[in-house]
C-alpha cells in the first residue's frame, strides 16, 4: 500500500461519463494507513462530512502541477519531446499520412508539454496539438494558460482514446506508471486503431539511483508535501523498459516498439526519463533514417 | 580588508539574486517566463542590498565597539579568508555549471541539474553554516560568533522572505483547506 500516489486516490471520475465522483476521506486514509507521511497529508485536506472538498483538491492539484512543471523545465522535457517528435513526424510525412497530423497528449494535466511544443516545438503547420484529461480543473487551467500566451493548442475534458477524430499519434509524460497490472496492456490496446500511426510515452527510468535522485530533487525543488510524496512514489513505481515493451506488445501488437534514450551516450549513467516508442511497421525505416545522429539512442525493436 | 569584504559582498549579492529566482520557480505555469523571473531576480538583488547594508552596519557597530580594534580587525580578516575557502569553491562550481548550461544539449543541461544544481541547492544551508564555523574557528570571539550567526541567518532567510508574497497569494486560494 505504500506505493500509492495520493493524487490518484483523492480524485475519482466515472470512466464513461467522466462525472466527478465524491471521495471519502476516511477511505483514502484507510488506504494509506501504513504510510504515516501520506496519512498526515491527507488528514490535513479539507472535507465536508468526510467527503474531500473538490474545490480544495482542484486548487491543490493545480499548484502541484505547477511545481511539477518546474522539474520538467529544469530537465528540458519540452526539448526532449520535440527531439523525438520531429523524426516521428518526418517519417509520417514521408509516407503521406493524412493531414493534419493530430498529436494527442494523454492525461495532459495543465498541458505543459503541448504548450511548450506550441511555443517552441516548431513542429510544422500541419500538426494539430490536442490535450485530453479527465480532470476539468486541470484542463481549465491548461486552456487559461494557453489563451494567455496565445498558443495554438486545444485541451479537452475527455478520454484521449475516444476523441473524434482520433489521434494520429499519442504521447504522454509520467502517465503510464499509473496503469497497474492488466490496465497497462489495456492502455496500449486503446492505441490500436487504424488512424493511429505512432505513440511515444515518457516516464521515469527505474534505476538503483532513481528513488534517491527523485527524493533529492523533490525535496529541493518542490514545496507541496503532496508533490514531494507522489514524485518519489512515481519513480519507485515506474516500469522498466522490458515491462513496457512486453505490455505494449500484448496490448498493441500492430506497432513495432522500442525504448529510446535509456543511457547518456556511452556513459553508464542512466537518464531520468526513458521513452517507449511505437509505430506502424511501414514507418520504421523512415523514422530510423530521420533520427540521424540520435539513432544510437534507440534500443532494439520488438 | 576591502578585497575580502568586496568578494563576500559579491558572493552574497549573487546568492540573493539567485534566491529571487529560486523563490519564483515553480510558481508560474506559463511557458514564457522571462518577465516573471526578471522581476523575481531584481527583488532578490534589492533585498540582498538591504541585507548587505544591515550586515555592514552590524559589522561596523561591533568593530567600533571593540576595545582592541586592530586585533579585532586582524581576526575578522582571518575569519573572512577562511569563510571564502568554503564559499568560493561552492560559488565557482555553480557558476561553472551555468556555463555548461549554455551548451544547447538536453543531456548536458540535465547533467548540470543532476550533478550540480540539485545537490548543491540541497546543501546550501549546510555550506553557509560550514563556512561560518570554519571561519570562526580562526578567531572564536563571542562577538564574531554572534554577529556572524546573525548575518548568516539573515542571508538564509532571504529566499523565505522573497517567497512570502507568493505564499500569501497561494494561501488566499487554499484558505478553505485549512
Amino acid at each position: 500500500m505504500n506505493d500509492l500516489e495520493i493524487s490518484d486516490e483523492i480524485l475519482s471520475f466515472d470512466p464513461d461519463t467522466l462525472q466527478r465522483l465524491p471521495v471519502r476521506k476516511s477511505a483514502v486514509l484507510e488506504k494509506f494507513s501504513a504510510n504515516r507521511r501520506a496519512t498526515r497529508i491527507v488528514r490535513a485536506m479539507a472535507d465536508r462530512d468526510d467527503v474531500l472538498d473538490p474545490d480544495a483538491v482542484d486548487r491543490r492539484l493545480i499548484r502541484v502541477h505547477c511545481e511539477m512543471q518546474r522539474i520538467s523545465e529544469e530537465f528540458q522535457h519540452g526539448h526532449r519531446v520535440a527531439e523525438l517528435l520531429r523524426p516521428l513526424l518526418a517519417a509520417l510525412r514521408t509516407a503521406g499520412v493524412v493531414r493534419p497530423i493530430r498529436i494527442v497528449d494523454v492525461g495532459c494535466g495543465t498541458g505543459f508539454v503541448l504548450r511548450w511544443l506550441a511555443a517552441h516545438g516548431d513542429l510544422g503547420g500541419d500538426v494539430e496539438l490536442v490535450g485530453a484529461d479527465y480532470h476539468p480543473a486541470l484542463v481549465g487551467e491548461a486552456m487559461r494558460l494557453a489563451k494567455q500566451e496565445d498558443l495554438r493548442v486545444t485541451f479537452r475534458v475527455a478520454n484521449a482514446f475516444r476523441l473524434d477524430p482520433p489521434g494520429s499519434m499519442y504521447l504522454s509524460t509520467g502517465v503510464i506508471h499509473h496503469f497497474r497490472g492488466k490496465a497497462l496492456p489495456a492502455f496500449f490496446r486503446s492505441h490500436d486503431r487504424e488512424e493511429t500511426k505512432a505513440f511515444v510515452h515518457f516516464d521515469f527510468l527505474p534505476s538503483p539511483m532513481a528513488p534517491f535522485g527523485s527524493w533529492l530533487f523533490h525535496a529541493v525543488r518542490m514545496r507541496d508535501p503532496l508533490a514531494k510524496h507522489d514524485g518519489v512514489v512515481s519513480a519507485i513505481r515506474a516500469y522498466s523498459g522490458a515491462e513496457l515493451l512486453r505490455a505494449a506488445g500484448d496490448g498493441a501488437p500492430g506497432f513495432v516498439r522500442a525504448m529510446y534514450g535509456t543511457r547518456l551516450g556511452v556513459l553508464p549513467i542512466p537518464r531520468a526519463f526513458h521513452s517507449l516508442v511505437g509505430l506502424r511497421p511501414e514507418y520504421r525505416e523512415a523514422f530510423v533514417r530521420a533520427l540521424e545522429s540520435r539513432r544510437s539512442r534507440l534500443g532494439e525493436w520488438a | 580588508m576591502t578585497l575580502l569584504l568586496s568578494t563576500l559582498y559579491l558572493l552574497a549579492t549573487i546568492d540573493a539574486t539567485l534566491s529571487g529566482y529560486s523563490a519564483a520557480a515553480g510558481r508560474s505555469a506559463l511557458i514564457r517566463k522571462g518577465p516573471h523571473f526578471r522581476t523575481a531576480m531584481l527583488r532578490g538583488f534589492v533585498l540582498g542590498q538591504i541585507a548587505a547594508a544591515i550586515s555592514l552596519s552590524l559589522l561596523f557597530a561591533v568593530l567600533n565597539a571593540a576595545p582592541d580594534r586592530a586585533v579585532f580587525r586582524a581576526d575578522l580578516l582571518r575569519v573572512w579568508m577562511r569563510m571564502l575557502q568554503i564559499y568560493l569553491p561552492y560559488a565557482l562550481t555553480i557558476l561553472t555549471a551555468f556555463g555548461f548550461r549554455l551548451i544547447p544539449s538536453v543531456d548536458v543541461r540535465c547533467l548540470t541539474s543532476t550533478l550540480v544544481f540539485g545537490p548543491l541547492a540541497g546543501i546550501r544551508p549546510l555550506v553557509g553554516i560550514l563556512g561560518l564555523v570554519w571561519g570562526v574557528l580562526a578567531a572564536p570571539r563571542p562577538e564574531i560568533v554572534a554577529g556572524g550567526s546573525a548575518i548568516l541567518i539573515l542571508w538564509l532567510l532571504i529566499e523565505w522572505i522573497l517567497g512570502t508574497s507568493y505564499r500569501t497569494s497561494e494561501s488566499t486560494g487554499l484558505r478553505s483547506e485549512r
